[in-house]
């Protein structure tokens, strides 16, 4: 299949993109950097012991002076899915609905090409974005074996491979809800509200007990809210974010296919 | 006679606001299709339909004999379309949009493109954002006729152009069908369709009012009529003839729009002495301003 509508999409995002990726990744840097001066710092340990509720809306559990507790704490259980989901839901709301609203998707759209070709390149130019994002952080993150910061590189890619997904899928889902009602702002605003419900599940479910079943229902908790960095990303999660991303496409193509276009 | 487009009964709603509503027509291959209507009547909700971009809510419409929607891929290939709310990226060049249309379409040979270029004066170097909005429309002008299609869908294509172009582009229009294609030209004034094309359909919210050739259409329409009086006259005098009908009566001034015989008229003319009386031959506009003014004032036509 060509890509001539994924490589136009990431040409006209290419500075935000990159923008978004340079600050990411220095902010990787700093974080790993810090990490020689607080790994002593029991005090620290402090704000998550008896299961802080308050540290768990921050994404803070268990020991923050270990490696994984430093990483997760900082990076990957919070900031990274912030600014993945920066891009991504942002993309996913703008490349069908948001080009619709600004009249530039007719001119892909009069082409000779299929509304399921449309989608399936924008799901690849969402995920080139997503991988680009993980990539660079977990480059940075990898400088931090210079800074006393030691995991196993397989759950490194693993966690990596799952914030990409977790990118992919709400990007997904707000390109599915865009295609579907052909409004950028109804997109935005639907998958902000899942995003949101299915961080703060992931985040307080190993505080509070009731939340704690309803954490299978959180794409959060399958990729970067289960102590990934520590225990690996397992096969069920990559199989559950997969799954997911593959219903939202499907559910992308269907609303799509019906949508009146401008 | 190859039929490129149709519609039948063709009505696309919007919720409880009206779109078109069971518009029929044919466009035959080779022939410059005039489409008028005044804004908001329903002529860029019908080329949506055409053009598989919007579904229809009933009726058909047959590109090619292939169906909007379910045969797009197929004939936006042989199809080009210049929307009449033209939106480019404003950071890429037009040299970028081009090059992404040609990609998608597979074309190999730009000898065309170049020549329109040339032809237009196209700045493809620019980002758009950089460009007038004329300037910008040539680059609409160069996606949606590069390709040499079979069916041209044009919807407003003048607007924003200058005189010298505007004359430059209904040349290309005419080439085009020269060489076999045919032409959807969509449009609210009347001079730039009756300049090219060959037949017309008149759309007023969202129904044809009329769909005839242009030659029929003169034929049918009125003559002015303009009388000078020394007083005021009652203009109920005139307005009882037959195929008259009072345009404007300003006291001593009365103008008439006249589609039968000129001797009823004359006769009631001269018993009130007029001064002086000026005829002019038969009006295109004022037909169509009668059709857009009121639907009723004509019986829908179909001289397909």
């Amino acid at each position: 299949m060509r890509a001539d509508i994924a490589l136009i999409d990431l040409r006209l995002r290419r500075r935000a993109l990159l923008s978004y990726v340079l600050g990411m990744a220095l902010y990787a840097l700093v974080i790993v950097a810090l990490y020689p001066q607080f790994k002593g710092a029991t005090s620290l340990d402090q704000l998550t012991k008896n299961g802080s509720t308050f540290a768990a809306l921050f994404g803070a559990t268990g020991s923050l002076t270990s490696p994984s507790g430093w990483l997760d704490a900082n990076v990957y259980e919070n900031f990274l899915p912030l600014i993945m989901l920066l891009i991504t839901v942002g993309y996913g709301a703008s490349c069908i609905a948001g080009q619709d609203e600004d009249g530039t998707l007719s001119l892909a759209t009069i082409l000779p090409i299929s509304r399921r070709a449309v989608v399936l390149q924008k799901t690849g130019a969402l995920t080139v974005q997503a991988l680009l994002l993980a990539i660079a952080t977990m480059g940075c993150i990898l400088i931090g074996r210079q800074f006393d910061l030691s995991f196993p590189l397989t759950h490194l890619a693993g966690l990596s491979l799952g914030v990409a997904l977790l990118g992919v899928d709400f990007g997904l889902c707000a390109l599915a809800v865009g295609s579907t009602t052909g409004s950028r702002g109804t997109a935005l605003g639907v998958t902000a509200a899942l995003a949101a419900t299915s961080y703060l599940v992931s985040s307080l479910a190993p505080v509070i007990g009731w939340i704690r079943p309803a954490r299978y229902a959180s794409l959060f908790y399958w990729s970067v809210g289960n102590q990934q960095l520590a225990n690996g990303l397992s096969l069920a999660s990559v199989g559950v974010l997969i799954f997911v991303g593959a219903l939202l496409t499907l559910t992308a193509v269907a609303g799509f296919r019906r949508l009146d276009l401008r | 006679m190859t039929v490129v487009v149709s519609a039948e009964k063709l009505t696309k709603t919007f919720g409880s606001h009206r779109g078109i509503v069971g518009v029929d027509f044919m466009v035959a291959e080779g022939e410059i299709f005039g489409f008028l209507g005044p804004n908001g009547a329903g002529k860029s909700t019908t080329i949506r339909l055409l053009t598989g971009l919007s579904h229809s809510t009933s009726g058909t419409a047959k590109v090619f004999g292939l169906d909007p929607i379910a045969d797009a891929v197929e004939i936006h290939r042989h199809v080009g379309y210049l929307p009449g709310e033209l939106a480019l990226h404003p950071r890429l060049t037009g040299q970028q949009h081009v090059d992404f249309a040609a990609k998608v379409r597979r074309m190999q040979d730009r000898t065309f493109l170049h020549e329109l270029v040339d032809r237009f004066q196209v700045d493809l170097q620019r980002p758009t954002r950089a460009l007038s909005k004329g300037n910008r429309h040539k680059i609409g002008i160069l996606l949606a006729v590069m390709h040499r299609p079979e069916l041209v869908i044009l919807d407003e294509p003048t607007s924003g152009l200058d005189p010298l172009m505007q004359d430059e582009f209904e040349r290309l229009m005419r080439e085009l069908v020269s060489t076999g294609a045919t032409v959807f030209l969509s449009s609210h004034e009347l001079d730039e369709v009756q300049r090219v094309a060959t037949r017309v359909a008149i759309i007023k919210d969202g129904h044809l009012v009329v769909t005839d050739t242009v030659e029929a259409l003169r034929r049918r329409a009125p003559r002015t009529i303009e009388f000078s009086f020394p007083r005021t006259v009652d203009p109920k005098l005139f307005a009882s003839i037959e195929g008259v009908q009072v345009v404007a009566a300003n006291g001593k001034r009365i103008t008439l729009a006249l589609r039968g015989a000129v001797a009823p008229v004359l006769r009631v003319a001269a018993e009130l002495d007029p001064l002086d009386v000026v005829a002019r031959p038969a009006d295109l506009d004022e037909l169509f301003l009668t059709y857009y003014r009121d639907q009723s004032a004509e019986e829908p036509v179909d001289a397909r």
